[in-house]
């Protein structure tokens, strides 16, 4: 198949589930905070008197933002104010396209690769995209033309800075235990078993590297307990000049970061599409190819070529989701750290430990 | 090139009164240095219904739908307040089961207050769960209060000579199971934010304020209580029925937000045990000495001052009558007066701006008694 075609195709589906699952991401956050709260959650917005737990809701909110004045306050730069909420969304959304989301499956003869891209620098292209997403928040901020929006941005700028060290240095001792910044190999590599009956995965061989990223990452995303920037009852935010549209790009973006940050902590710590002891295509000692289930007890499983390539993408969805709600029950359990504590907790807590995993994990390869 | 003055590096912001960190009605000039407050600019006058100016032109009677705006969510402190100044001025003897009803109302209406503040603590560090869960759990009060005497928030329940009207049946054993459910519910705030370490972090040296200051400013309340002074009406000047009551004063000493917010944690734990010890022991009979003619009702020539320990402190009316059918004056003693100016100007310098609504709602200020 032509391989602009493909890559089109993919670009297109991807954004599809990427939307559909933002969408409906403001729905599980709004459900999980009110069966946090006590509460039922939105459940009115209704097509022809069918409501079902809100489904339509996601729906109802774009519509509601597509259809309220976007007004842009005068003495704003109008050109980076209009510009600046696409920055955010462009570069947030991009990251999706290095995400492996199952094993290449065999289409006729054609081999394809259920990702965008493979390039061998994956890992860091993730971290450059995202990282890149600062500027559409310090412009929105600094061209409103508003003293708490310019704030805000400030204060997502040096936050988002300091924590891209840590965050960088935590990969750091991935890498060092990973063959390659591909993401497939990363995950190729994951499903191999340490001991004959442990699978790879990063949070086993990474523990603290594990939770050095985690805090850093939601830092990175901007959500509380690490939401300074748009500290609603401190600053109200760096987007409190935006209205409608713009406004809801925002919004979506904060859902849409969530959402990577959570498929790069399946890739990297969770074995992406890996399902332990499942194999496909392992060659057996008696020569023949077998696809299945291997469990160290030396019971064997056989499944079809295609079930598996199935089921490993929807283990790769479920584990996404789990990630996701983990997050939202974080954002939802702890209050707000002032902007000196952040800073601390960043610089004196987390560089160190992200630097003694590192020395930690050469020790143990140099001994292994 | 041009020389930066310090003067350059400020920046001024105008906070409220439509600014989610604020609780109305009020709004704060900030001067700011990147990200530290050099100083605050109170400025009331969002709700300027000149409250005293108005009473005075109206009948006594016709006052008690208005005394309860002042503060809105605590109104049965005003009421009683100033129905128990216009009993002592007329001579009016209350019966010994109202006073029981009013204690009984007056702890509720504590208790609701206290929950409230913990969600609206925990709301302005950015946690909404505690917010809607006290919000949820105040509703329980509010349902006793609707059966008690028909309003939710504004009750007009107290009256001079008593109460409107007697408890209804089978009110107390409601009274108790609500208790029951609000002290099954108190771990799990306990939990989310007494024990959180976020909160604990934020909280523990905020706002510390200088022992000297309670008595040259005039701190009363849970804010005192933090720092060691065992200022409480109740037990210093018992008034009602709190006399017969078995309870402590409350006390910390740490002197920051979190002694303060431990004290109003207790605070809970003792309207709890007092509205138990009140259904306990409350007594048969009347509620309500009649009046005279409420619209001819003319109070004889005389000044009071009645005190109340509100949830913010020492609450008080000065009431001087001129034997006519109208209140020569009234003088509330707001208790947020000396909290949001002086005592706001004192703490804000060198704090940071994300502890500035913290401070604001952790000292409870509530605008209508400033601007009264």
């Amino acid at each position: 198949m032509n391989y602009t075609l493909l890559v089109l195709i993919k670009i297109i589906v991807l954004f599809a589930w990427l939307m559909i699952f933002a969408l409906y991401a403001t729905l599980a956050e709004r459900k999980v905070s009110a069966v946090i709260q006590d509460r039922h959650g939105a459940n009115r917005a209704k097509i022809l008197g069918i409501s079902s737990f809100g489904i339509f809701q996601p729906f109802a909110d774009a519509l509601k933002m597509l259809f309220k004045e976007d007004y842009i306050p005068p003495f704003t730069d109008k050109f980076m104010f209009k510009f600046a909420p696409v920055i955010t969304f462009f570069f947030s959304a991009l990251v999706i396209i290095a995400i492996p989301f199952g094993e290449p499956v065999k289409i006729g003869k054609e081999i394809i690769k259920l990702q965008v891209i493979d390039p061998d620098i994956a890992l860091l292209l993730i971290f450059a995209l995202s990282s890149m997403s600062i500027y559409g928040i310090i412009l929105g901020g600094w061209s409103s033309n508003n003293k708490y929006s310019f704030l805000g941005g400030m204060r997502a700028t040096s936050q988002i800075v300091s924590y891209e060290v840590a965050l960088i240095l935590s990969i750091i001792g991935l890498i060092m235990v990973y063959p390659s910044l591909r993401l497939s190999e990363i995950v190729n590599y994951q499903s191999t078993l340490l001991w004959g009956w442990i699978p790879k995965w990063g949070i086993l061989l990474q523990p603290l590297a594990f939770i050095i990223f985690i805090i850093a990452a939601i830092a990175e995303t901007k959500r509380a307990p690490f939401d300074l920037p748009e500290s609603e009852s401190e600053i109200i935010g760096f987007f409190l000049e935006y209205s409608g549209i713009r406004f809801g790009v925002y919004m979506l973006t904060d859902f849409v970061e969530t959402i990577m940050l959570s498929l790069i902590i399946t890739t990297l710590f969770f074995g992406g599409w890996n399902i332990p002891y499942l194999f496909s295509g392992l060659k057996l000692s008696n020569g023949t190819i077998f696809s299945g289930f291997v469990f160290p007890w030396g019971k064997q499983l056989a499944i079809s070529i295609n079930w598996v390539s199935i089921l490993q993408i929807i283990a790769f969805q479920i584990k996404t989701v789990i990630v996701f709600v983990f997050l939202l029950l974080v954002r939802w359990t702890f209050p707000r750290l002032r902007f000196d504590q952040l800073m601390e907790l960043g610089w004196k807590s987390l560089i160190p430990l992200a630097l003694f995993n590192i020395v930690v994990t050469a020790i143990i390869i140099a001994i292994v | 090139m041009k020389e930066f003055k310090r003067e350059d590096r400020e920046v001024k912001l105008f906070v409220g009164p439509q600014h989610p960190g604020v609780t109305g009605n009020m709004s704060f000039e900030i001067t700011l240095e990147g990200d530290t407050l050099t100083s605050v600019k109170t400025h009331v006058g969002y709700l300027h219904r000149a409250f005293e100016k108005l009473m005075e032109r109206r009948l006594y009677i016709q006052n008690f739908p208005l005394v309860c705006r002042i503060c809105v969510p605590e109104s049965d402190t005003n009421e009683e307040n100033y129905a128990r100044a216009l009993e002592e001025l007329a001579g009016i003897e209350v019966p010994e089961r109202a006073k029981w009803i009013r204690t009984l109302v007056l702890e509720l209406s504590r208790l609701q207050m206290f929950i409230r503040w913990m969600g609206g603590i925990a709301g302005t560090m950015g946690l909404s769960t505690a917010p809607q869960w006290a919000i949820g759990d105040r509703d329980y009060i509010l349902d006793l209060f609707e059966e008690l005497t028909g309003g939710r928030i504004y009750h007009i329940y107290i009256l001079p000579g008593g109460v409107r009207r007697d408890i209804p049946e089978g009110f107390e054993e409601r009274v108790l199971k609500v208790m029951d459910y609000i002290e099954k519910k108190l771990p799990d705030y306990d939990d989310l934010i007494f024990e959180n370490s976020v909160f604990k972090k934020r909280l523990i040296g905020l706002s510390k304020l200088d022992p000297a200051w309670v008595e040259e400013i005039g701190v009363t309340g849970p804010v005192a209580r933090a720092c060691g002074f065992p200022f409480d009406v109740r037990k210093e000047q018992p008034y009602e029925i709190y006399d017969k009551l078995d309870f402590d004063i409350i006390t910390e000493t740490g002197c920051d937000m979190y002694s303060m917010a431990l004290v109003r944690r207790r605070e809970i734990d003792l309207s709890i045990n007092l509205i138990r010890q009140i259904i306990d022991k409350m007594p048969k009979g009347e509620v309500w000495t009649p009046l005279p003619n409420v619209l001819y009702w003319k109070i004889p020539a005389g000044e009071t001052y009645v005190k109340t320990e509100a949830t913010r402190g020492e609450f008080g009316y000065y009431v001087v009558t001129d034997g006519s059918d109208k209140p020569r004056r009234i003088h509330v003693r707001g208790v947020s007066t000396p909290h949001a100016y002086t005592l706001l100007e004192r703490l804000v310098p060198g704090m940071n701006i994300s502890d500035f609504s913290v401070t604001i709602v952790g000292l409870q200020t509530c605008p209508p008694e400033i601007e009264r």
